[in-house]
């Protein structure tokens, strides 16, 4: 197994009120699974993929990660455990606007202590694999959003993580760019990367092995 | 439409209020700043403004060059008054002031003495060429007569009410009687006349009769008639030279010619200089009191400059900084029909808003500083509060102020595209390339101001530890002891006896400030030759004064009283033996005569040279200077042994009330006196110390402000480092770095100008410090250790903020 969620509560306070961002969340993924997360606007799907990706914190229940138990994990151990395990790919891509895509890839890289040499050469081993090596110079404006989301994914997986994050990775794509993206990550996925993906098009959750329907913050 | 603007401007800063606060705070600090030093510079620049006809009234200058010796005199001869009044019919009126320093006064039938530090005899004219009211007394007739005197309101108060003053009789200094016509207000705090309580009718005084053209004794001003142009006076002073004084010097110089005496590299110059001018283009041998130099009013109007311009920078910074939170506002507004002037005048209207906030802080402010900035500038300004000016001053300089800081970010907001700005692009907001500008200005003036200061306080430092050839510590002196009379050897004696003084000397000379006396000494060899004279020192000593100031003795011996013929012996300086073009030990056994106008010549034979020591300001070379045994002397110095003084006070000053009772005992410490001398430069000390620190202060408001928009503008990058595992300390090296190199921009190109600047303010100095190399490590750790602080809160804060935050989209 590679992670395990048990009775996950998130939740705010507004006005002397607790709104529930994620109300009893109970969720296994076993290794090179590719879900889909689906609901409608504030259902927490967002916020769901984020506690997956330790980049937001919840109040109550246990999160389990490769047997290690995220929440009682220090915010340093937890950052290297994302560091490690996994990428993120975003609607609106991220990418850095003042680095080319050569130096967007590598990026990521530099944050994991690769000596030079070897972070060049895991660039171009990702630049071959997504064919862009004609790209690699150019920066981030100079691309078509597909590109850019082409460039968004190759930098998610750069250093090789067990589980791969993508909040609504085709919103801001046209159908065809879409397709080519959703291609993409079955191709992964075949792979033996794990996907969880959050979308709101049937047609993309289709290419996942199972999806998990979210409203109001509870699972249905 | 003006009420909406300040209705919305108000709510706006009350919306951010950390911005509002760095804005106005920042602000406020430069205005009261600013304001300081702007009160003492008009306060210096009304010297003696506040005369009637202030603007027709001269001194008569002389610059005399005799002897090899080259000086400059504020004051003239006896006669010059009446000779300029005879031969100028543009002089409408000539005054002259002579003074004598302290006296001692006491009524007639007291015993008591009081002591006022300034007296002087003036001609009766000087009432009217000042415009100076009696409060009592005739006009007509006060200062007329020979013995007459006429008092300030304070000096006459100290004896006897005013309106019995008339015709009261005053002693001074125990011998000379003198009776009261007068008495007129307390003169001014920023006149010439300050510390003058005391003015004695100059008819009473014989040598202001004689017609002596060799000696410079009389402060000589004169009033032109209204239509006069003080320029055609010079050619006709000048012509003075060969017309009066070398005819009246050739009865002691027989058939001397105005040839000779310049072919000899002589010269002599009359000149004139406007009254309101003295206080601060003056600085010459005999001023009347002291004056400031021009160079340190130009020094702090740089600095309220300085400081008002970076007050300003900062608030231009961080408005613009501040704008991006702004810039949603301005998309809605453009798109709801509001054009680019519209905008301006919001915006406007906010800073001159800010500018008003920030002009009422500084107000606080500098009242606050005001009793602390007049004990450090040595001065008594108060607030014009009841000046309508000055507050029409204050509120069109804020608004000035608002309006011309307010303009920059005003253009640049209204600027902004709406699409881009709505849909939270800002990164096309621009403008960095101007904030990074102003912050390399605003710490570049920062390091300059830091090494300045630390400059001053080099030289300050070294001419306190200075080997200054003498021993000034632990040496008190009691003035006027002249007052005993006969007594005063055994004053000395009794002194003496105690067993905490190592020695005590009498003299009127000292190497702090004290009496001046100096002639043109000639050999008895070749003596006609000018070009052999040596104008030296003349101090009058006794047997114990070289012992007690600790002078070294390089050649020869010291006065003593085993040698019957002492009395015509000299010791001269090290300089002096270096102009006779002889060493020392050659220079002993010449002969020199001060007085060789005289008939019957007294020569002096050296018998002695002393090292070097320093006894004017050290901007000054040491002159030559000669001792020999004088039979009067103003004061006796005492050297004290280590160890509390008060109680040797104590004593001492019981001994002086056996042996001169009823007169004032007055002392004080030469370490004092010189320390006095540096007063000005310690001063200018304080106050560089004092404005570097606000102007850092500024600058590193101003980086903070800014330091907190770039964190701002730079979230998403943060946040997607971040997501991509850098950790916190990566985040807040990369946003501090950017600020670093901004720094160290600005340190690289303040170096040079503060290394050129300081070397050119040391160059006043004849005996100065090399500046080394260390100030300017200094002040580049200085500043890059106050840019880290200040930029590390706000990098750290964003880089341990949530990426969760930052990246979500709308």
């Amino acid at each position: 197994m590679l992670l395990q969620l048990n009775n996950i509560y998130k939740w705010v306070n507004s006005g002397g009120q607790r709104i529930f961002l994620l109300k009893d969340i109970n969720l296994e993924v076993e290794q090179g699974e590719f879900i889909s997360v689906m609901g409608p606007s504030g259902s927490g799907k967002s916020t769901l993929l984020n506690v997956i990706g330790m980049l937001d914190s919840f109040d109550e229940g246990e999160y389990h990660f490769l047997e290690e138990s995220v929440h009682t994990l220090k915010e340093k151990h937890r950052a290297q455990m994302y560091k490690e395990y996994i990428g993120f790919v975003f609607q609106s891509y991220h990418l850095l606007d003042d680095l080319t895509v050569q130096e967007n890839l590598e990026m990521p890289l530099l944050y994991k202590k690769y000596k030079s040499p070897e972070r060049k050469a895991m660039v171009a081993d990702m630049l071959d694999r997504f064919n862009i090596v004609g790209k690699k110079d150019l920066f981030p404006v100079q691309l078509s959003g597909g590109q850019q989301q082409l460039v968004g994914v190759a930098r998610a997986l750069i250093s090789n993580p067990k589980l791969l994050l993508a909040d609504e990775p085709t919103g801001n794509l046209n159908s065809k760019q879409s397709e080519e993206i959703m291609e993409l990550f079955k191709q992964l996925n075949n792979e033996g990367v794990t996907i969880i993906q959050v979308t709101h098009s049937e047609s993309n959750a289709a290419y996942g092995s199972r999806i998990i329907n979210l409203l109001d913050g509870r699972r249905v | 439409m003006l009420k909406n603007h300040i209705k919305i401007a108000w709510r706006s800063l009350r919306k951010q209020p950390f911005f509002t606060f760095l804005n106005t705070f920042g602000l406020a600090i430069g205005i009261a700043g600013a304001l300081l030093i702007s009160l003492y510079i008009y306060d210096e620049l009304s010297y003696d403004k506040m005369f009637a006809d202030a603007d027709r009234i001269h001194r008569v200058n002389a610059d005399i060059k005799l002897g090899g010796e080259d000086r400059k005199f504020a004051v003239t001869p006896a006669p010059i008054a009446e000779t300029i009044d005879n031969d100028f019919s543009e002089v409408e009126l000539t005054t002259r002031f002579r003074t004598r320093g302290s006296a001692l006064v006491r009524k007639v039938d007291t015993e008591v003495n009081i002591k006022e530090q300034q007296a002087t005899y003036v001609d009766s004219t000087f009432f009217e060429m000042f415009g100076i009211d009696l409060l009592v007394g005739d006009l007509k007739t006060a200062l007329k007569l020979p013995n007459t005197l006429v008092l300030t309101k304070t000096a006459a108060e100290k004896h006897f009410g005013i309106n019995e003053a008339l015709g009261q009789n005053l002693l001074l200094n125990n011998e000379e009687t003198y009776t009261v016509t007068g008495v007129i207000d307390d003169l001014p705090d920023n006149s010439f006349l300050r510390e003058h309580t005391v003015f004695m009718a100059m008819a009473g005084y014989e040598d202001s009769r004689i017609v002596n053209w060799g000696s410079n004794n009389y402060q000589t001003y004169i009033k032109l008639i209204p239509s006069a142009n003080i320029e055609d006076l010079q050619a006709p002073l000048r012509a003075f030279l060969g017309k009066y004084v070398i005819p009246g010097v050739q009865q002691f110089m027989p058939g001397i010619t105005e040839e000779q005496f310049k072919a000899a590299g002589n010269h002599l110059i009359y000149s004139t200089i406007p009254l309101t001018d003295i206080h601060l283009n003056s600085d010459r041998v005999a001023e009347i009191s002291a004056n400031n130099d021009i160079q340190s009013i130009y020094i702090l109007s740089f600095i309220a400059v300085f400081i008002i311009v970076l007050a300003c920078v900062n608030f231009m910074n961080l408005s613009t900084a501040h704008s991006l939170k702004r810039a949603k506002e301005v998309g809605i507004r453009k798109t709801l029909g509001s054009n680019k002037g519209e905008l301006i005048r919001q915006f406007l209207v906010e800073s001159v808003l800010v500018s008003f906030g920030s002009l009422l802080l500084a107000l606080i402010f500098a009242v606050i500083a005001l009793p602390f900035f007049n004990e450090l500038a040595d001065k008594d300004i108060s607030m014009p509060y009841t000046n309508p000016l000055f507050w029409l001053i204050l509120l069109a300089s804020a608004s000035v102020l608002g309006l011309l800081s307010g303009s920059y970010p005003a253009f640049f907001m209204s600027k902004f595209i709406p699409v881009k700005v709505l849909k939270g692009d800002s990164g096309s907001l621009g403008g960095s390339n101007v904030r990074n500008a102003l912050v390399i200005f605003q710490f570049a003036i920062s390091v300059f101001l830091v090494i300045s200061t630390l400059v001053v306080y080099q030289q300050l430092e070294y001419i306190q530890n200075k080997d200054l050839g003498f021993s000034k510590d632990q040496v008190l002196i009691v003035d006027d002891v002249y007052t005993i009379g006969g007594q005063v050897a055994s004053f000395k004696e009794e002194v003496k006896k105690l067993g905490f003084v190592i020695n005590a000397t009498l003299s009127s000379f000292f190497p702090t400030p004290s009496s001046r006396s100096d002639s043109v000494f000639a050999p008895l060899e070749g003596a006609t030759d000018q070009e052999n004279a040596v104008s030296m020192q003349r101090w009058g000593v006794d047997y114990d004064y070289i012992s007690t100031m600790d002078f070294k003795i390089i050649a020869g011996r010291d006065f003593d009283k085993k040698f019957k013929n002492d009395s015509t012996s000299i010791i001269v300086n090290e300089s002096a033996v270096a102009v006779m073009g002889v060493t020392p030990e050659k220079a002993l056994g010449l002969s020199y005569t001060p007085d060789m106008e005289s008939e019957n010549p007294k020569y002096y034979k050296i018998i002695g040279v002393v090292k070097d020591f320093h006894f004017s300001p050290f901007r000054d070379e040491i002159e030559s200077l000669s001792m020999h045994l004088g039979d009067f002397a103003y004061s006796l110095a005492i050297k004290l042994e280590k160890g509390s003084f008060t109680n040797a006070i104590k004593s001492i000053e019981g001994i002086w009330n056996k042996v001169a009772p009823g007169q004032p005992f007055d002392y004080y410490f030469m370490e004092d006196s010189f320390n006095n001398t540096y007063k000005s430069e310690q001063r200018l000390g304080h106050i560089f110390i004092i404005f570097t620190i606000l102007s850092i202060l500024i600058a590193c408001l101003g980086l903070f402000g800014l330091a907190a928009f770039n964190a701002q503008k730079r979230t998403k990058e943060i946040g997607i480092r971040k997501v991509m595992g850098a950790s916190v300390s990566q985040i807040t090296y990369r946003l501090s770095s950017d600020f670093l190199k901004l720094v160290l921009v600005a340190i690289l190109i303040s170096l040079p100008i503060g290394w050129f600047a300081m070397n050119k303010w040391l160059e006043d100095f004849s005996y100065r410090i090399e500046i080394g190399w260390w100030v300017f490590a200094l002040a580049t750790l200085l500043a890059v250790a106050i840019a880290i602080l200040t930029v590390s809160y706000q990098s750290i804060k964003a880089a341990i903020a949530n990426p969760v935050k930052s990246l979500r989209t709308e």
